[in-house]
């Protein structure tokens, strides 16, 4: 809890005393980048199922809430409110590293259920009907997670190889990143190693072939022998994972309420939106721009910092309401 | 309504001409105006006062003005919906604006609850002129998703930028003038009228109410009323015959706006504060439950889905145990409702009592009722 707060002051102290300095701007770049990272985490998966299978699912905020609880049960021993006051610490206390493997791991069958049960009823009704659907199973959830865990935040421990600046075993800190703390580091690569994951998925696997294909036509696809439905289900999960992920990676950025489902998927679908919906390409344009503006905000005008993401927003939509790569195809 | 539950069990014995003379009316806008006008007249004093079974209702008098107001924007919202099919997750920006510019004009201007209620309804009128020109280029999901976006950007607006003007979390407060001058909205009756109403207050959201409903009906039974109906139905279809569909769609979200503007209003002047929640998306997404889970497009479900959501918020949460659970249990039954029954509670009740009109189904339907038939009583009470 402690290295938390020091770590957030030395951001800003950075800002305040080195002024336009590489360390500053090293900094800048990170909080811009790790904020884009876990809208983007969030937003892929949505980006993908909005886009080829023509579901939107506000209840993909359910899968970073429970990312971000169980990676909190997996990684430490803490005392919650609610249902389980009583139980005291609680927790497997495997560490950091433990919850962001398993996590994945545990939403991945979640986002499976979830698109057994939930999604797959409703991809022929009306995209309202969607919506409001979803948007009812997220409120539940999140109104289950107060119960279960109590209504006040937690946060995650932050181990001390995640607190500070980055230092490499053999060359230590590599110049230049001494203003970027670790834990941002951490979001950012590997953020951009599963976005490079998924395109890779999109480009060279069958399977992604399969999505594409069912994507342009799916009864098409069906006639040529094409069960799209697995690769639906598959490529569904994957994003639910990656939802996992991002709360784990978010939650130890910021911290865990029961509310930040809807937090996180507010912004997450503005993004889809302001990029295009279905493009990739777009998601990730959106979601760079949005933390930069971010970033941007937080230097300029900290009391702007969370209405520019909608601000953004808005201006692209006026200016191109079909976002911005308008008519892209999946997997671009 | 409530007479709607009761005129088929005296079908039981009479001719069906009771109930075809009870068809025609029920559909009257003067039978609609006597309903309302004895809703707001009786309700307070049935649901706070009434000598009932139990008594934890009693001295809920305050709950029952948060109720008719919460209507009034379930209604506007449910004009959006239920009538031209735009879904709009971002209602919060009328009902908050309109909160903010009634306690801005109060303390900067002049206060008197008339013109500042006026007030407040233009600003929300206004903020929907603007959020139309980006938000009706742009299709359901997109819509509403992007409407949601600009009620975020005004709260994250108005919270901490404009935290000087409108005071943040800890609001504005706004003090309490005659209405025109002569009738004190506080002034307690005593007497029957005491036992009735109470105070001014809850006449003069009532009277409000009563106006709101008749106005919808006006223009759900006008021709213009029946365009927002085709361009819900096909919007295509609609603008192939030669409509201007994007006027249609401009004047249905003014409309709407202006009326969910007209309850953030109320609320201001009831509460005598405007905080900065009531821009925050819960706003938007608590009228999009009571308007879905009463039921859409029709004129009691938004009423009765208001009423559910404070009888739960207001006095299940209150209760032992169970309390913890209401808004769990209202997500749950919202998300029912959506998945397999789109009519929402008034749609029960109509078809239950569609089934009760048949003869032949009678023995099933006691069936039923011997299930059903607790929520059925509720909903009608909720009704009333």
């Amino acid at each position: 809890m402690g290295s938390r707060t020091i770590h957030e002051t030395a951001n800003s102290v950075w800002f305040e005393v080195a002024g336009m300095t590489l360390d500053a701007a090293v900094g800048f770049v990170f909080i811009a980048l790790s904020v884009a990272s876990l809208y983007l985490l969030v937003a892929i998966g949505l980006s993908i199922v909005f886009g080829s299978l023509k579901y939107v699912n506000m209840a993909h905020g359910v899968l970073y809430l429970g990312g971000a609880y169980i990676g909190l049960l997996i990684a430490s021993s803490e005392e919650y409110g609610g249902l389980l006051s009583e139980y005291g610490a609680i927790g497997l206390d495997l560490g950091f590293v433990a919850a962001l493997i398993l996590t994945p791991i545990i939403i991945f069958v979640l986002g499976v259920a979830m698109e057994r049960f939930l999604a797959k009823p409703f991809y022929d009704r009306d995209l309202l009907d969607q919506l409001l659907v979803t948007f009812g199973v997220l409120i539940a959830a999140q109104e289950l997670f107060a119960i279960v865990f109590g209504r006040t935040g937690t946060i995650y421990p932050r181990p001390d190889w995640l607190s500070g600046a980055i230092s490499l075993p053999v060359i230590g800190t590599p110049p230049g990143l001494s203003a970027a703390s670790t834990i941002r580091v951490l979001v950012v690569t590997l953020t951009l190693l599963l976005i490079a994951v998924i395109f890779a998925f999109f480009k060279y696997t069958d399977y992604g072939l399969a999505v594409r294909a069912g994507t342009e036509d799916s009864e098409m696809a069906e006639m040529l022998g094409i069960r799209v439905g697995r690769p639906f289900l598959l490529i569904f999960a994957i994003g639910a994972a990656y939802a996992g992920v991002a709360g784990v990676l978010g939650g130890s950025l910021f911290n865990v309420t029961n509310s930040i489902g809807m937090e996180i998927i507010i912004p997450s679908l503005v993004i889809v939106i302001m990029g295009g919906v279905g493009s990739l390409r777009g998601t990730v344009v959106g979601s760079l721009l949005a933390g930069l503006v971010f970033a941007v905000a937080t230097v300029v005008e900290p009391s702007m910092t969370n209405a520019s993401i909608y601000l953004l927003a808005i201006v692209v939509l006026t200016i191109r309401p079909s976002g911005i790569y308008p008519s892209a195809k999946i997997g671009q | 309504m409530s007479t709607d539950n009761v005129q088929p069990d005296v079908e039981d014995e009479s001719s069906l001409l009771s109930l075809d003379t009870w068809d025609r009316i029920k559909h009257t806008e003067r039978f609609i105006f006597l309903i309302s006008v004895g809703f707001v007249l009786t309700f307070s004093y049935l649901f706070s006062r009434a000598p009932v079974v139990s008594d934890v209702t009693q001295g809920y008098h305050g709950l029952t003005i948060t109720i008719l107001i919460w209507s009034i924007f379930a209604l506007g919202f449910n004009l959006l919906l239920g009538q031209t099919g735009l879904l709009s997750f971002g209602h919060a920006m009328f009902f908050g604006t309109a909160s903010y510019a009634t306690a801005l004009f109060s303390i900067h201007v002049f206060n008197e609850p008339l013109t500042i209620v006026l007030v407040g309804v233009l600003s929300a009128i206004a903020i929907g002129a603007v959020a139309a020109l980006i938000l009706l280029r742009l299709h359901t999901v997109y819509f509403a998703i992007v409407a949601l976006a600009i009620g975020q950007f005004l709260y994250f607006l108005a919270s901490s930028p404009l935290e000087g003007i409108t005071k943040g979390i800890n609001g504005l407060t706004v003090s309490r003038t005659p209405l025109l001058g002569l009738i004190d909205l506080d002034h307690r009756y005593s007497g029957i009228l005491g036992e009735l109403f109470v105070n001014n207050s809850y006449l003069f959201v009532g009277a409000f109410f009563v106006a709101v409903v008749m106005f919808i009906t006006r223009i759900r039974k006008s021709p213009y009323g029946l365009i927002f109906k085709a361009i819900r139905e096909n919007e295509t279809r609609a603008s192939f015959v030669g409509l201007d569909v994007w006027r249609y769609k401009f004047v249905a979200f003014l409309l709407s706006g202006g009326i969910a503007g007209l309850a953030g209003s109320l609320l201001t002047l009831n509460k005598q504060l405007a905080i900065v929640d009531r821009l925050y998306w819960s706003i938007s997404g608590d009228v999009v439950v009571m308007a879905v889970l009463g039921g859409l497009g029709t004129l009691a479900g938004p009423v009765i889905g208001a009423f559910v959501w404070f009888y739960f918020q207001g006095i299940v949460n209150g209760l032992p145990t169970l309390g913890d659970y209401w808004l769990l249990m209202l997500a749950v039954s919202f998300t029912a409702v959506v998945w397999a029954y789109p009519d929402g509670i008034w749609g029960m009740i109509t078809s239950l009592t569609q089934e009760l009109r048949e003869p032949k189904t009678l023995a099933a339907k006691v069936k039923t009722r011997v299930a059903g038939g607790s929520s059925a009583e509720e909903s009608d009470g909720g009704e009333r």
